[in-house]
């Protein structure tokens, strides 16, 4: 008879986690010891549509890279105005990885980050305004050009401005030309942008 | 002549980077991200690499965790970022830049940069 072999205490495994486990006791496992834990916590609060305030407010503590990742992907998932919110709060961590995963995740909820996009584009913080335009890299969105337009036309900040014309340079149309020369003069003496607006017209021309 | 690997997922920053090192002397190869990145190192011995943060599949600081991890050379490796953030730059040196740029780079700057942590002084 083969012996079945016991799993080390304190480790979860597959089949715990396959137990039925109510809301509470998935919010309170948020909040465990054991990394492996919090994980499935998180992958099955997904099912749960009043888990993003849980799901945030653990993200914000949240310091084992896989763990944090799951959370993205639930409250990706969930994609409700809390989510978003804390999506957006993330973009203010001091966390790189944070930020970025934060980013990840707001590219893929088009319909919840647009109506916010405005008011991130104008956030005081210019890291923001970065963070956002680098959200529209891969925001499925009709209004993209309109929101980078905005931005090369209306904003100071030399960064903000070049992380938009990089993304200009890949979705121009023609009535970017006017805002691009503008840019252009706007920073005379700043060689990306010219060189990044020269290849942003260079490729509208050829279109 | 000296080798370099330039990684960055924005095409434009690729060129730019590229322009301004191809007339400094330097062969230049481009990387999409982390993970094609590792692909061209596998391929060619470089001398320095120019490092995006952010990028798509594996960012600036998984590429340079997996090659710090390895055993051989270790050529210097700048990262270049938008975030000018403390921790961000004490993130990228943690894990194994030698120096940590801000974007938009001045093409003198760039120059400048890589010939220091190339070890040349003068016109290559």
């Amino acid at each position: 008879m083969a012996l079945r072999r016991r799993p080390p205490a304190g480790t979860t495994t597959q089949d715990e986690r396959r137990l039925a486990r109510d809301f509470a006791g998935l919010v309170a496992a948020l909040d465990d010891p054991d990394p492996t834990t919090r994980r499935w916590a998180a992958r099955d609060l997904e099912a749960h549509r009043e888990a993003s305030p849980a799901l945030v407010a653990r993200l914000a503590v949240e310091t084992d890279v896989s763990v944090r990742e799951v959370i993205l992907t639930s409250l990706t998932c969930l994609g409700d105005d809390t989510a978003v919110d804390g999506l957006i709060q993330a973009l203010r961590s001091e966390d790189a990885l944070l930020r970025n995963g934060a980013i990840v995740a707001l590219q893929q909820l088009p319909d919840a980050v647009a109506p916010r996009m405005e008011a991130l584009l104008a956030d005081p913080d210019s890291d923001v305004r970065i963070f956002a335009v680098r959200v529209l890299e891969s925001l499925r969105h009709p209004r993209v050009e309109d929101w980078l337009l905005e931005v090369i036309e209306r904003d100071a900040h030399l960064n903000v401005c070049a992380t938009a014309v990089d993304l200009l340079g890949e979705v121009a149309s023609p009535r970017a030309r006017a805002p691009l020369e503008a840019l252009k003069r706007r920073f005379p003496d700043e060689p990306y942008i010219q060189f990044a607006a020269d290849l942003a017209l260079r490729r509208i021309g050829e279109v | 002549m000296k080798q370099i690997l330039v990684i960055d997922d924005a095409a434009t920053v690729r060129l730019y980077h590229r322009g301004i090192l191809e007339s400094g002397g330097y062969r230049v190869t481009e990387a999409v991200n982390g993970v094609e990145g590792l692909e061209r190192v596998a391929e060619t011995a470089f001398d320095l690499y120019f490092v995006d943060v952010n990028m798509p599949v594996l960012d600036g600081y998984g590429f340079l965790r997996e090659l710090r991890s390895r055993d051989g050379p270790q050529p210097p490796a700048i990262m270049v970022s938008t975030e000018a953030g403390e921790q961000d730059r004490r993130l990228a040196l943690e894990v194994g830049a030698s120096h940590y740029m801000i974007k938009p780079v001045r093409p003198e700057t760039l120059l400048a940069c890589a010939r220091l942590l190339l070890g040349e002084r003068s016109t290559p």
